[in-house]
C-alpha cells in the first residue's frame, strides 16, 4: 500500500495535481450531484465550487469507474447508493443548498427522498415538501433504532415521547409502541472522506475516558477507533456499509464480500479538503500551511495527537505575516489552539479526569491532527441536543422541528454526570446504542475537513453556518468572544 | 497483609498523623483561577485547602466537579500556602455521582495567587499512586469511594498483569474486590454500596478477558463485608487486588 501511495504520490507531483489550487481551474459540473448508477468515471482529482471558494477531491488511487460500483450503484430497492447522500461536490457528505435543488430539480422524486429516511415520517404523503422537512431545512435523513438496545436489552434509563413534530415516534407502525419498538432521531451523514484519520484507534486497547476496552473489529480482533458515525454503533467500515445498506437503502439481502471490498476501499482512498478561498486565495500553494488541501491530508499520518511541535490542522506561521484575511485565518488557528476558556458540564470530557470545569482550548477535545476529532473516541455531550443547552428552542415554540425525549434514569445507576437522573433530549445520541444514562446527548465529534462544502453543521443541523456553529460554542462556554475573533475562527474553519 | 510494599505507605500515611492532621470531609469543591491552570481547593471549618491542580488523565490527582460534592480524605502538609490553601498531602478526592446544584464556586485570578508547576510532594516519601504494584503478577487498585472508574494507570495495571499471566503460563488470576469505608472527621462514617465492588470486580474481569484471559481462569472474589473505618487509612479500603497465581 505504501509502496502505491509513493507512486501516486509522485504521479500527483508530475501531473500537477500537488498544486489543485490554481483559480483558473473549473470546476467539473457533470459530477456537481452524482446520480446513482450514472455510470461516470470519477477523476483522480475533483475540484467543486462552494461559497467559500473551491473543494478539491483527490482519489489517491487514482479514476474510479463507478460503472457496477457497488459505491455508486444502487443496490437496493429505493434506487439510492451510498454516493446518494456521500456526493463528492459536498465533500463527500451531503449539503442542505444541494438536497433543495434536488428536490426542486426532480419535484421530490429523487431517491434522496425515500420515505423510509428522507421524509419525517414514512407515514405522511410523501409528495409533499412539508413532509420532507428536516431534510429540506436542515439536511436532516430519520435514523430508526431499536428500542430497547440490542447491546442493552436493561437500558438504564426509560424513554417517553414527550413532543413529535414529525409524529413518527408515536407512529403505530414506525413508532416507539409500534410492533417494532423504535425511537427515531434525526442526524446528519458524515463525509466519507480522509477516514484513515476517523478511523485510527487510539494508543493502546482502552478507551482512556471509560477505564474500559475499545470495542474490536469482529474480523480482525484489534481496538477500533469508535469515531465512526454520531453515535459510534458501527465499529468498521463493513458494518456500517451493510447496515447502510439495509437501513438507507432498503437493501433486503446481505452485501457479497466482493461489494463490500471495493466500497471500502474506495471509502479509504478519498480526500476532501478546500483548496482555495475566497479571501485566502491559494490554500496550497509552496510555503504556504502544510495542513491543508487533500493531498496533504494523504500524505500526513493518522492517530496524532495534537502537539505543540505538531499542532492539529499543523502551522499557519507563513499566514501571520501575509496579507490581511490570510492573518486572520492565522489569528483563528491560535485561537483555536490556545485560548482558553472554562469547558463545563461536557460528559465524557470533564467528567474523565479533567474536572469540571476544565480551563481548556478547542484543541485539547479537537485534539486528532488533520482532522479535527478527538483522538480518543469522540462521543461527548456538548449539550446541543440536551435540555437546556439543546439548539433548540428554550421556551415552547410551534416552529420546534425535532422530537423531544424525556429520558429518566433508574436509581441504582449512574446518573448522567451533569443532568441527573431527569433528561429531556431531542437526541439522546451514544445512549440509545449503550442504553446508559451517562452517555445521554453524547454525539461523536465530526472532523472539521471540507466544511466550506457541507453546511449545515452539528448532527442535528442547527448551525446553518459557521457564524452559528461558533456562536453556539461562544454561548455554551461564555467564551466572550470578541467579532473579531469570531471572524478569524470562522475565515479558519472555512479554509479547511 | 501479605503485600509488603503496601505497608510502608499504610504507615507512612499513618506517621505522619503524628505531625500533622488528617482530615476527612464532604463538601463542595471550589475552583480556583490563576494566570497559568486553576487550581482545586476545598473549605472545611472555615480553612481552605488546597488539593490540587488541573491536569491531564495521565496525573494521579483527578480533579473534582463541580456540581458534585467531593469527599476529601487527606493529610494536612507543613508548609507555605498552595495557591491560596493549606495543602493536603497525600490527598484522595472522590465525586460523589448526584448533583449538587449549590456546589459552582469559580474563584478569579488573584496577581498573588499561583499556580504550582507541580503540586508538591508529601513531606516524606513518593507522591502517592493509586495502583501499587507488588511484583509483575501482584498489583492493588484502589478506587474513588463508591465509584467503579479506572484511571488508565488501573487500566494499564491490568494489561500488565493480563500480559504477565499469559507469559508465564501461570493458571489464574485472582481477583480481590474489597468494599471500603471512610470515616469523617466529624464523627460520621460512609460505607460504600455493595454494588459498586460487585461492578469493580466485573469491570476488571471483563478487560481481563478481553485481553485474551481466558474467563475461567479469572477467580473472583468478593469482600463485601463492613470494615471499621478508622478516618486514616479508609483511602486504601477501596480496592481491586489481582495476583497471578
Amino acid at each position: 500500500m505504501k509502496k502505491i501511495r509513493l507512486i501516486v504520490s509522485s504521479l500527483l507531483c508530475l501531473t500537477g495535481l500537488g498544486v489543485l489550487v490554481t483559480p483558473a481551474q473549473v470546476s467539473q459540473p457533470q459530477f456537481k450531484w452524482f446520480q446513482a448508477g450514472a455510470g461516470l468515471v470519477l477523476p483522480g482529482e475533483l475540484t467543486f465550487d462552494n461559497a467559500s471558494g473551491r473543494l478539491g477531491i483527490l482519489n489517491a488511487d487514482g479514476p474510479v469507474n463507478t460503472k457496477g460500483h457497488p459505491f455508486f450503484e444502487p443496490l437496493g430497492v429505493n434506487g439510492r447508493a451510498c454516493v446518494t447522500c456521500h456526493q463528492p461536490a459536498n465533500a463527500m457528505s451531503l449539503a442542505v443548498g444541494t438536497i433543495r435543488e434536488r428536490w426542486q430539480a426532480t419535484k421530490g422524486k429523487d431517491p434522496l427522498f425515500a420515505a423510509i429516511d428522507g421524509s419525517d415520517n414514512p407515514s405522511l404523503p410523501q409528495d409533499r415538501e412539508a413532509s420532507h422537512s428536516l431534510l429540506l431545512n436542515r439536511g436532516l435523513f430519520r435514523v430508526g433504532l431499536s428500542w430497547p438496545p440490542a447491546q442493552n436489552p436493561n437500558p438504564e434509563f426509560t424513554v417517553e415521547v414527550v413532543r413529535d413534530p414529525t409524529g413518527v415516534n408515536r407512529d403505530p407502525v414506525w413508532g416507539l409502541k409500534s410492533a417494532k419498538p423504535t425511537v427515531s432521531v434525526f442526524r446528519r451523514p458524515r463525509p466519507v472522506a480522509n477516514l484513515k484519520y476517523v478511523l485510527a484507534p487510539d494508543n493502546g486497547p482502552f478507551n482512556v475516558k471509560l477505564g474500559v476496552l475499545l470495542d474490536k473489529d469482529p474480523v480482525t480482533g484489534k481496538p477500533v477507533s469508535m469515531n465512526m458515525m454520531a453515535d459510534a454503533r458501527a465499529a468498521t467500515l463493513a458494518i456500517q456499509a451493510e447496515s447502510a445498506y439495509r437501513d438507507h437503502q432498503e437493501g433486503k439481502a446481505q452485501l457479497r464480500e466482493d461489494q463490500l471490498n471495493r466500497i471500502i476501499a474506495f471509502e479509504s482512498q478519498v480526500y476532501a479538503a478546500q483548496i482555495f478561498d475566497n479571501g485566502a486565495k491559494s490554500l496550497t500553494g509552496a510555503g504556504g500551511p502544510g495542513g491543508l488541501g487533500p493531498l496533504n491530508l494523504l500524505r500526513e499520518t493518522a492517530g496524532v495527537l495534537n502537539t505543540p511541535a505538531k499542532p492539529v490542522f499543523l502551522t499557519f506561521d507563513a499566514w501571520k505575516t501575509s496579507d490581511e484575511f490570510r492573518q486572520s485565518v492565522a489569528r483563528g488557528n491560535e485561537i483555536f489552539l490556545n485560548r482558553t476558556f472554562w469547558v463545563k458540564d461536557v460528559a465524557h470530557i470533564n467528567s474523565i479526569g479533567l474536572g469540571n470545569p476544565a480551563k481548556r482550548s478547542c484543541a485539547v477535545c479537537h485534539n486528532a491532527v488533520m482532522s479535527g476529532m478527538d483522538r480518543a473516541p469522540g462521543w461527548v455531550d456538548l449539550g446541543t441536543t440536551n435540555y437546556p443547552t439543546w439548539t433548540e428552542p428554550k421556551t415552547w415554540n410551534e416552529a420546534g422541528e425535532l422530537p423531544v425525549f424525556k429520558l429518566t434514569c433508574r436509581a441504582d445507576v449512574r446518573p448522567h454526570p451533569y443532568l441527573g437522573r431527569v433528561i429531556y433530549s431531542s437526541d439522546p445520541g451514544r445512549a440509545l446504542i449503550t442504553g446508559k444514562c451517562a452517555d445521554i446527548g453524547a454525539i461523536t465529534m465530526g472532523q472539521f475537513r471540507g466544511l466550506a462544502a457541507r453546511a449545515p453543521y452539528f448532527s442535528n443541523g442547527s448551525a446553518k453556518n459557521m457564524r452559528e456553529l461558533v456562536d453556539y460554542y461562544d454561548r455554551r462556554f461564555d467564551m466572550g468572544l470578541t467579532t473579531q475573533e469570531k471572524e478569524d475562527l470562522i475565515h479558519f474553519l472555512e479554509v479547511l | 497483609m501479605r503485600n509488603m510494599r503496601g505497608l510502608p505507605l499504610v504507615v507512612l500515611f499513618g506517621a505522619v498523623q503524628v505531625y500533622a492532621q488528617n482530615l476527612s470531609f464532604v463538601t463542595c469543591p471550589i475552583v480556583r483561577d490563576t494566570k497559568t491552570i486553576p487550581c482545586w481547593l476545598a473549605e472545611y471549618k472555615g480553612e481552605t485547602y488546597y488539593l490540587g491542580n488541573q491536569g491531564g488523565v495521565a496525573q494521579d490527582f483527578y480533579p473534582p466537579q463541580l456540581n458534585h460534592e467531593v469527599l476529601v480524605e487527606g493529610i494536612v502538609a507543613q508548609g507555605a500556602r498552595v495557591c491560596g490553601g493549606i495543602p493536603l498531602r497525600p490527598v484522595k478526592t472522590s465525586v460523589f455521582l448526584e448533583i449538587n446544584r449549590a456546589c459552582n464556586t469559580i474563584l478569579p485570578a488573584e496577581d498573588e495567587i499561583e499556580a504550582p508547576q507541580s503540586p508538591p510532594r508529601p513531606q516524606t516519601g513518593d507522591a502517592v499512586s493509586w495502583v501499587r504494584s507488588d511484583g509483575p503478577g501482584d498489583n492493588t487498585l484502589y478506587f474513588d469511594f463508591d465509584n467503579d472508574f479506572l484511571s488508565i494507570h488501573a487500566a494499564t495495571a491490568i494489561q500488565r498483569i493480563a500480559q504477565y499471566f499469559q507469559q508465564s503460563k501461570a493458571s489464574e488470576i485472582q481477583v480481590a474486590a474489597s468494599r471500603g469505608s471512610s470515616r469523617l472527621s466529624n464523627g460520621s462514617v460512609l460505607i460504600e454500596d455493595p454494588k459498586t465492588v460487585t461492578a469493580r470486580a466485573a469491570k476488571v474481569r471483563d478487560i481481563l478477558t478481553g485481553l485474551g484471559v481466558s474467563p475461567t481462569a479469572v477467580k473472583v472474589k468478593l469482600n463485601v463485608d463492613v470494615r471499621e473505618p478508622d478516618g486514616l487509612n479508609d483511602p486504601w479500603s477501596r480496592k481491586v487486588t489481582l495476583s497471578v497465581k
